[in-house]
């Protein structure tokens, strides 16, 4: 046989024969998970103070090089992580969300600094939003006012641990069974 | 050669002589602030002339406007104007009371153009009107807020916080 | 959820450009391309957006590549800092101030704490006045090293080694300051009547290694950009602030000097041990883009020739007034105060006004960048939008101080 037709009538395993967890996957998991984790493009969204501990850290001293996240890209269509550094506030906030959507998957989204926690500082302010959690999903949160770059690089490691979970064939959970009653269970045992 | 720094240095009690003696009707209440601030009200009705007045002087031209401050006095309203003088390098600290009903004051854009912003900044926080201004709307506050934050009024509306 | 196709609705700002590009078509001024009479489009830079140094928007109404019109939009970072001084002591309030202008935090600080001193008729002591123009004074280049470094490197997208080099040399002073008050960016080290903590040991001998090494470093800076061909073509010759401007609109600090005029606020309005200290004001004749680039340049080494001398003259005592801690509360009497201080990016001051409580009444900003950004559509106009990000770059903005 040619190679082509030898390609044709091959079987080999495909991801919707598997329903459980298994070794096969491993290594499809393995590499795309490294692969995602260790080429993050961030996008530069520094709002305030946080911001300009987010520029340091990717210039000399703390060099974010290193993990492989220098390529800060303004445009949110070529990003994967939101790195939200600063207060979010109410005349931002639709901007924020359009930017969020503006991402295509996989995207995950940093939280830095206290304001973008919860408000941080100015949480009594009538125009700020409490935390950019209310607007946008939050991967991991990195508290500090502003957090050092060392800080930074924390959140970013636990990102990738994060990132490094994804499963092609994720392990089912297991059935919700509700527990029984309190009246029942005597009953049920004595049938038992 | 240009702009020169205190070209008519005068001391603060001539400077506060000088704006009695050409002002003396229109700005009340002048005293010397240390080190080199001069305190005045004015009335709002005056304030367009005043403003006018003041920068055309030749002695003490106060040509630049520092800041305009909204202040919301419970009682009435208070719009504070600061303003520095290249020849004398002395500020002068205007003060100008307006009814709590209804706080409305000349714009002083036509007289420095510096007002713009501040004017529109002191509309945003506290309210005050000011006739006469080109473009008067928000803003730092998003074009649809409800209320003047700064009046000591300013109860948190609901409508202001959509992303709660 | 966002729709893609959807066209959003224009807000304000965006229908006040669409106006104005009415009214100029119906005075007969369109543009008379093709036989059509107006080939404007209007274009949003902004709030998010690489060269605007925060969330700065501007609603550009473009003519092809020539800037016709710009209309600044701020308020994207306000935090309601005014308001919220009214709920916190004078010394709760002293980290908010800092987070104002968070490039050069302790020249806010500076500016507060002078200000509430004026209205409780404290003194400093002279230890700590030493203390606090070395500390402004590292602050001013740590801020200038960052306006220039991201002017340039907006020149071109990180293209320059210029703002990494900068940023190395901002470590260093990181480094001191972090040592002093033991915060890299919000120091909260300025307190009532003094500074928080004295020098440590071996403080003054790692100053002086700073002050000697960082000349040699900036002629590198220089070396990389002064005669460099695109970049002269680039910022002579443009965005030109005049001296009328200048009174006109308030502007301060590098901004009017470099236009000629010698307003420095450390000469005009002394305040603190300034009187004592030799010093130049920096000016150049020009006003466009690359005399504001050299006023910097040139202020920093005044700023180095500053701290030697107050390390020589750094006298013994206390730095804080009282046996052992300033004031956590205090009451300053009723009445007002305004005092303006000399920061990196013009006059920034304090207005406050006391009635007596421990809180303040009224607390107002004046903030530098706010009066530099009304110049804004006078100075962007007429030049092409690459231009427009070189003046904007130049002017050193700082949302945070804008925005309050």
């Amino acid at each position: 046989m040619g190679m082509s037709e030898r390609i044709k009538t091959a079987r080999y395993p495909k991801l919707e024969h598997f329903s459980e967890p298994n070794v096969i996957t491993t290594t499809a998991d393995f590499v795309f998970s490294w692969a995602r984790s260790h080429s993050v493009f961030p996008f530069t969204y520094g709002l305030a103070c946080c911001a300009i501990e987010m520029l340091t850290s990717g210039f000399a001293r703390y060099d974010i090089a290193r993990y492989g996240m220098e390529v800060f890209r303004p445009t949110p269509r070529q990003c994967d992580l939101m790195i939200v550094a600063g207060t979010v506030n109410e005349k931002m906030a639709p901007v924020l969300k359009r930017l969020y959507d503006q991402m295509s998957e996989p995207k995950w989204v940093i939280s830095m600094g206290a304001c973008a926690t919860s408000g941080g500082p100015f949480y009594d302010g009538y125009n700020v939003v409490n935390g950019v959690d209310k607007i946008v999903p939050v991967d991991v949160y990195i508290p500090g006012c502003p957090p050092r770059p060392e800080a930074l690089f924390q959140g970013l490691l636990e990102l990738q641990g994060k990132i490094q979970q994804h499963r092609f064939v994720p392990e089912k959970p297991a059935a919700f069974v509700p527990a029984p009653p309190e009246g029942a269970a005597p009953a049920a045992a004595e049938e038992a | 050669m240009g702009l020169v720094v205190g070209s008519n240095p005068l001391s603060m009690d001539a400077v506060a002589a000088l704006l009695v003696e050409r002002f003396g009707a229109d700005l009340e209440d002048v005293r010397i602030q240390e080190p080199d601030t001069v305190v005045a009200r004015c009335a709002g009705e005056r304030l367009k002339d005043v403003a006018a007045r003041l920068k055309a002087d030749a002695d003490a031209g106060y040509e630049t406007l520092n800041w305009i401050a909204g202040v919301d006095r419970r009682t009435s309203f208070e719009a504070v104007y600061h303003v520095y003088s290249w020849k004398t390098n002395t500020y002068l600290e205007l003060h100008v009371e307006l009814p709590r009903a209804r706080p409305e004051v000349d714009s002083v854009t036509g007289v420095w153009p510096a007002a713009d912003w501040h004017e529109r900044e002191a509309w945003d926080m506290v309210g005050i009107v000011f006739s006469g201004h080109p473009d008067l709307r928000r803003i730092l506050l998003k074009d649809d807020f409800v209320g003047h934050p700064l009046r000591k009024d300013y109860v948190d509306l609901a409508e202001n916080h959509p992303h709660v | 959820m966002y729709d893609h196709f959807e066209t959003p609705e224009p807000d304000e700002a965006v229908k006040l450009a669409l106006r104005r590009i009415e009214e100029a078509t119906a005075r007969g001024e369109g543009s008379d391309v093709d036989g059509l009479a107006f080939n404007e489009v209007v274009v949003n830079m902004g709030p998010q957006h690489p060269s605007t140094h925060g969330v700065l928007r501007l609603v550009v109404t473009l003519d092809g590549e020539l800037v016709k019109d710009v209309i600044p939009v701020i308020g994207y970072l306000h935090r309601s800092k005014e308001k919220l001084a009214e709920r916190r002591t004078y010394f709760q309030y002293i980290p908010i101030v800092d987070r104002t202008e968070y490039v050069a935090s302790i020249n806010c600080e500076w500016a507060y704490v002078m200000t509430v001193e004026k209205l409780a008729g404290m003194q400093v002591t002279r230890r700590a006045e030493f203390i606090r123009v070395i500390t402004g004074e590292l602050m001013r280049i740590a801020s200038h090293l960052v306006a220039v470094g991201t002017f340039t490197a907006d020149l071109s997208p990180l293209g320059t080694a210029m703002v990494f080099y900068m940023f190395r040399e901002r470590e260093i002073i990181l480094d001191l300051m972090e040592e002093l008050t033991g915060a890299r960016m919000m120091f909260n080290y300025f307190r009532f009547g003094g500074v928080r903590y004295d020098l440590p040991d071996g403080w003054v001998e790692r100053c002086r290694d700073f002050v000697k090494m960082f000349p040699a470093k900036l002629k590198e800076y220089e070396a990389l950009v002064d005669d460099n061909a695109i970049f002269l073509q680039r910022t002579q010759g443009k965005g030109v602030i005049t001296q009328q401007d200048v009174v006109d609109y308030g502007i301060t600090g590098p901004n009017a000097r470099a236009s000629g005029v010698a307003l420095d606020l450390r000469r005009s309005r002394p305040y603190s041990v300034y009187p004592e200290l030799d010093f130049e004001v920096v000016t150049e004749q020009h006003g466009d883009v690359f005399d504001r680039y050299r006023v910097r340049m040139d202020e920093m080494r005044e700023s180095l020739k500053i701290i030697e001398q107050c390390l020589d003259m750094l006298p013994d005592g206390p730095v804080q007034l009282g046996s052992l801690r300033a004031p956590y509360v205090i009451t300053p009497p009723p009445g007002s105060a305004y005092v303006g201080q000399e920061n990196p990016r013009g006059e920034y001051g304090t207005y406050i006004e006391s009635d007596g409580s421990r809180y303040p009444y009224r607390l107002k900003f004046r903030d530098p960048c706010f009066c530099n950004l009304q110049l804004f559509p006078k100075l962007l106009s007429g030049n092409k939008i690459a231009d427009a990000v070189a003046i904007s770059g130049s002017i050193d903005l700082v949302l945070g101080g804008i925005d309050r």
